[in-house]
């Protein structure tokens, strides 16, 4: 029974391996081409009304649908 | 105008520089004027590898911050008069690159060569990107092993992401190398196929290179192994050089057709 796993062939292990570990790099950090342009802006567009000390900008990833995470923190003491 | 290819691996020490090296020589034995770059600043290696340690006066960042003019830094091979050397600096480190320096020095290179090679640092960090942000295409470098490859992937998409062609909305043409193939593993099945690396990375490929002992013995002499005909990574890379010059050479022991891949590398000098 347990015999499957070892009889599958370590190249077969590392292809599943890999393709679970790629898929979650591209997930996490793989983002749009554009994310640090936008980012300066989104800065500069918040900063007409607000202090803002940083913006992060994330893409997920959830099954088909894709969606930008835009968090802003407020910077009180600008 | 020629053809910039940056060679890329995210992980150190899978063969880039060897490659770079070898590549290079081989486009200058098909009669093509190359110019490899040492991008890897502070880790200077290209020179070794191609017996040049001694020539070297003026290197690229002496170029770049005027201090020496090109012709001064280039330096000729011995091997083969179409393969020119510029050297990376030993003294500073990677943050004196800037993308403005790079891309003249690029496109001055770019003006008088039909093949400009540059050798990437490892790593995904500044001088990797400042490496690949005006190149054409690139040579990803892997092993076919998991660590060359997931890290291989993080170096794709900072290409597909900084790249001055990407953001201008075109393409940068990507090509992989599987280097050090050990052919019994993969009969046995210790080590992984080409075709489940290529689906992988979703990538091209360009050449596989077998382990060979010899390319420390040419390493160790500065001699880069194409230039040994009886070495079979060698072989190898004069087959990769010969596809890369637009030439029609069959994927030797692969199972893959190399007909579309012939083509696109051709349809890139016109």
């Amino acid at each position: 029974m347990f015999g499957f796993f070892e009889n599958k062939k370590s190249a077969t292990v590392a292809k599943d391996r890999l393709t679970i570990a790629i898929m979650s790099d591209r997930d996490r950090t793989n983002g749009y081409p554009f994310m640090d342009e936008m980012k300066a802006e989104i800065i500069k567009v918040v900063q007409k009304y607000v202090g803002v000390k940083d913006v992060e900008i994330r893409k997920e990833v959830d099954g088909e649908v894709e969606a930008l995470a835009i968090d802003v923190e407020l910077d009180k003491n600008a | 105008m020629g053809i910039v290819i940056a060679v890329i691996s995210g992980k150190g020490g899978v063969g880039k520089t060897t490659a770079t090296a070898n590549l290079g020589l081989g486009i200058a034995i098909n009669n093509k004027k190359c110019v490899v770059v040492d991008f890897d600043i502070g880790q200077r290696n290209l020179d070794m590898i191609l017996g040049l340690e001694n020539r070297v006066v003026y290197d690229m960042v002496q170029v770049m911050d005027g201090e020496a003019n090109l012709k001064q830094a280039l330096i000729k091979s011995k091997v083969n008069e179409n393969l020119h050397f510029l050297a990376a600096s030993q003294t500073k480190d990677k943050s004196v690159l800037d993308s403005d320096k790079v891309e003249k020095l690029v496109s001055e290179l770019r003006e008088s060569f039909d093949f400009v090679i540059l050798d990437a640092p490892a790593g995904i960090e500044s001088g990797y990107e400042h490496t690949i942000e005006f190149a054409d295409a690139a040579i990803v470098v892997v092993n076919p092993e998991v660590s060359s490859i997931r890290d291989a992937d993080r170096a794709i998409g900072i290409l597909d992401s900084k790249s001055a062609k990407v953001k201008a909305g075109d393409d940068v043409a990507k090509y992989l190398v599987i280097n050090r193939i050990v052919a019994d593993m993969v009969e046995s099945g210790e080590m992984l196929k080409s075709d489940d690396i290529l689906e992988i990375l979703n990538i091209k490929l360009l050449g596989k290179i077998p382990e060979d002992k010899g390319v420390i013995d040419a390493s160790n002499q500065g001699k880069p192994v194409i230039l040994d005909k009886k070495s079979i990574a060698g072989q190898a890379y004069d087959r990769i050089s010969g596809r890369l010059c637009g030439q029609k050479v069959d994927m030797k022991d692969i199972e893959v057709s190399d007909a579309g891949l012939f083509k696109k590398i051709t349809g890139i000098f016109k």
